[in-house]
């Protein structure tokens, strides 16, 4: 097991060397998706190489020229690796740019200063009754669809597309197991290592992390581990489209709490729901696009409560606690949140919110909340 | 010695606000003669105005709140009620004005509004969706969401102008029509579009007077007189007030009287971003002294500036084009679009400079401003600067920082000329 993780450590801790490697060994273009909604699969089937954009671990420098302090930590750290030339492996870049408007940041910065080969901007509706909204959404794919067959010569036929379905609802299936084994047995994974094993599905052709996930599921399996019953089990919530910083969720344990499961975007969100293998494969990622649970603040969604769902998956996981993790300026995570506290307070919920940045922020502050909200919930 | 710059004041504008007043006024009213209210985010009111209904626009409202000084007041309620200080400012006010209607919070009476019978959320940006959402969650209040995507690539406009036009079609005018209970009043809407033409093209005349060197009016004066040509559209007093906006500047012309006195401004600007509602007098009160005047702006043109294509004989297909057809009027919300208009301006209005307002609460033009301003430098060689704040809350803006910001524009375009 040991093994397997120290693995995947390496391909986290320096993915830009992994990311250019596999290129390299490969010869596939790389596809930078950006969080949280492209679909992948597209890009696989049309033979490239679909990675999630991601967050580096160094202080934004040259990327200030161009955004505000003010915009979210992936929009700026992003932009930064762009414009530094730290990402010369990646062919071509794809947006979302109605999720949030700092996803709008991005078209117009990288076509100036960095020049993909491939750019596509991808405009997803809000789930929002009509069908309208679900016509626009397979409109909306079937564009992408042809761009990328156009940038890859590749034609992206039902049968690729079906088979790429394959391989990420197999990747999705072993997340979903390791997570099993996880709420079975919490000490078995720290919670930053649960992380990265994600995280290194978003940048990992999936068929090898299928591999690794086998392997690791085996192990997991096979260890047994002794229950700490004086530790509290919580659950986090949030940190949309990007990393949360390893410190954080280490500091999360050091005080005595423990994670059996998680709502975060680098976490549980990321494999939810597989697509169908029935149908037209492009209404069946339409499908999955307009699923609404689990809730996510970029959608529109309003029929169903983000509380109920966390709150379900802490009763689920005999869980005494949520930590809100909010990324510093994301709107939507930020216009929901009042609305998120008040169902805890009016459920009885015992919920503690820290905000995150992209740089190195006071970890003392974040542990005195985090220390209180231990005391809180009974333990220390 | 250098000279006195001061603002010869319009006589005209001293009309807007009974204007602006009464129609928030009988807005508030509403509920009491029993009319039924739309709240609206977008450019979707039209819609609930062609049925009858009362109803508000949500930077109207904002631009309203700000402009009578109730901003921070009900922003301290949106605070205390839960929303983070990062959030929209907009999202808070609203929700600020509905919390405090709600736990009986004493505000500005003025900044109250009767809680609605819809939300017609137009989802230009997201944070119009959240706080829709938000008042639903908090209240019940019934919402009618429309997704009005802004356009980067100009090619993708088709099929997005067909998506919002099945939306206007398929859900809003049966969404109002359940509401009020009567068919889609198509006449009405089509003389909303009959006023808001002629006004449009009145003001568009008023446009030419930002021409002159020097010019007749400032772009303050126009930012105070929106109203007609957006949330009072439909209502003919916008044609008596743009009329009498047109004579008072052909008599500033024939008088030779310039905006900015003794003789007219030493910068010419343009101003990119929402007007600063609540700080529109602060912001003056740092141009003038300088002879600068701001002259056109992103958000100002937004309101039709192409009447003609207004097309009152189709209301509905006419709106959805105005946006996403031949008015390409959403385009600016995207970076190329806001390179393309104000590559225009420059030209039409003999820009000096750009004055880049950036909200550090609504990015929704906030996007890629540094790498507008350098293309724009390069093509046009009118320098620019970004000055940061926020359209209503006062513990965004720095005055020392806009100074700062304003006093190297004025350096860079002196340089320049030398």
């Amino acid at each position: 097991m040991k093994n397997v993780l120290s693995k995947i450590t390496d391909i986290v801790s320096d993915p830009y060397a992994f990311v250019g490697s596999v290129r390299e060994q490969t010869g596939k273009k790389v596809i930078g998706c950006f969080p949280m909604h492209v679909p992948e699969e597209l890009v696989h089937a049309a033979g490239m190489l679909p990675v999630v954009i991601w967050r580096s671990n160094e202080a934004v420098t040259w990327g200030h020229a161009h955004v505000p302090a003010y915009d979210c930590g992936i929009t700026r750290s992003f932009v930064d690796d762009a414009v530094r030339g730290k990402l010369p492996f990646m062919d071509g870049m794809v947006f979302h740019v109605r999720q949030c408007l700092q996803a709008g940041e991005f078209p117009y910065i990288m076509e100036r200063n960095v020049k993909p080969a491939y750019q596509k901007n991808l405009y997803l509706p809000a789930l929002y009754p009509g069908e309208a909204i679900k016509d626009f959404t397979i409109t909306e794919l079937d564009v992408f669809k042809t761009s990328l067959e156009e940038f890859s010569g590749n034609k992206i036929t039902d049968e690729k597309l079906k088979e790429s379905f394959e391989i990420y609802n197999l990747n999705r299936s072993l997340l979903e197991r390791v997570y099993e084994i996880r709420r079975e047995k919490p000490e078995i994974l720290k919670a930053k290592e649960m992380m990265q094993i994600v995280w290194s599905s978003m940048l990992m052709p999936k068929e090898d992390h299928n591999k690794i996930l086998t392997e690791l599921i085996s192990k997991m399996e096979a260890k047994e581990v002794i229950p700490d019953k004086t530790r509290i089990r919580v659950i986090p919530v949030g940190g949309l489209c990007q990393t949360i910083q390893p410190d954080i969720l280490d500091l999360i344990e050091d005080l005595g709490m423990i994670i059996p499961d998680d709502d975060l975007y680098v976490g549980s969100r990321y494999f939810a729901n597989k697509v169908s293998l029935d149908g037209d494969p492009i209404d069946a990622l339409a499908k999955r696009y307009l699923t609404k649970s689990p809730l996510c603040p970029t959608k529109g969604v309003w029929d169903i409560h983000w509380g109920d769902e966390a709150i379900k998956k802490m009763n689920d996981n005999n869980a005494r606690g949520i930590i809100s993790i909010m990324i510093k300026y994301c709107p939507p995570h930020a216009c929901y949140y009042p609305d998120f506290k008040s169902k805890m307070d009016k459920e009885g919920i015992n919920e503690i919110m820290i905000q995150v940045e992209h740089e190195i922020i006071s970890l003392e502050s974040v542990k005195t909340r985090l220390q209180t909200f231990v005391e809180i919930l009974g333990g220390v | 010695m250098g000279i006195k710059y001061k603002v010869n004041r319009l006589e005209t504008t001293n009309e807007i606000r009974p204007l602006v007043d009464k129609h928030w006024e009988e807005l508030r009213t509403a509920k009491d003669r029993g009319e039924k209210v739309a709240w609206a985010s977008g450019p979707t009111f039209i819609f609930a105005y062609a049925m009858g209904m009362k109803c508000h626009f949500m930077a109207g409202y904002s631009a309203y709140c700000g402009g009578i000084g109730a901003g921070e007041e009900v922003l301290k309620v949106a605070e205390m009620t839960g929303d983070l200080p990062e959030s929209c400012s907009y999202h808070r006010l609203h929700m600020g004005m509905a919390e405090a209607v709600a736990r009986d919070i004493p505000i500005n009476p003025q900044a109250i509004l009767p809680m609605p019978d819809l939300m017609v959320a137009g989802r230009l940006c997201p944070e119009m969706s959240h706080y829709a959402e938000g008042l639903n969650r908090r209240f019940g209040i019934r919402v009618l969401p429309v997704d009005l995507p802004s356009v980067y690539n100009i090619e993708d406009a088709p099929r997005i102008r067909e998506f919002v036009y099945r939306q206007f079609k398929e859900t809003v005018i049966p969404t109002v029509e359940d509401v009020c209970g009567k068919p889609f009043d198509y006449d009405r809407m089509s003389e909303i579009l009959s006023v808001l033409k002629k006004v449009a093209t009145l003001r568009n005349q008023c446009w030419e007077y930002f021409k002159e060197k020097p010019s007749r009016w400032t772009l303050w004066d126009y930012g105070v007189s929106i109203a007609p040509v957006f949330y009072m559209m439909g209502n003919p007093a916008g044609i008596t007030y743009y009329e009498k906006l047109l004579k008072e500047l052909q008599d500033r012309k024939k008088n030779n009287i310039p905006a900015i006195a003794p003789d007219g401004e030493k910068y010419r600007l343009y101003w990119d971003g929402w007007l600063p509602w609540a700080f529109l007098g602060k912001f003056m009160r740092k141009f003038t002294p300088h002879g600068a005047v701001c002259i056109c702006g992103r958000y100002p043109w937004e309101f039709f500036p192409n009447p003609e294509l207004i097309d009152p004989e189709n209301p509905v297909e006419s709106w959805a084009d105005l946006y996403y057809g031949n008015g390409q009027l959403i385009h600016h919300f995207s970076p190329r679009g806001t390179v393309d208009l104000i590559g225009n301006l420059i030209e039409d209005y003999s820009i000096d400079g750009l004055l880049m307002f950036s909200s550090k609460t609504c990015r929704i033009m906030n996007l890629s401003q540094p790498d507008i301003i350098d293309t724009l430098d390069k093509k046009y060689g009118v320098p620019g600067v970004i000055v940061e704040g926020d359209m209503i809350d006062p513990a965004m803006i720095s005055d020392s920082q806009i100074e700062t910001r304003l006093e190297a524009l004025y350096e860079m375009i002196d340089s320049r000329r030398k």
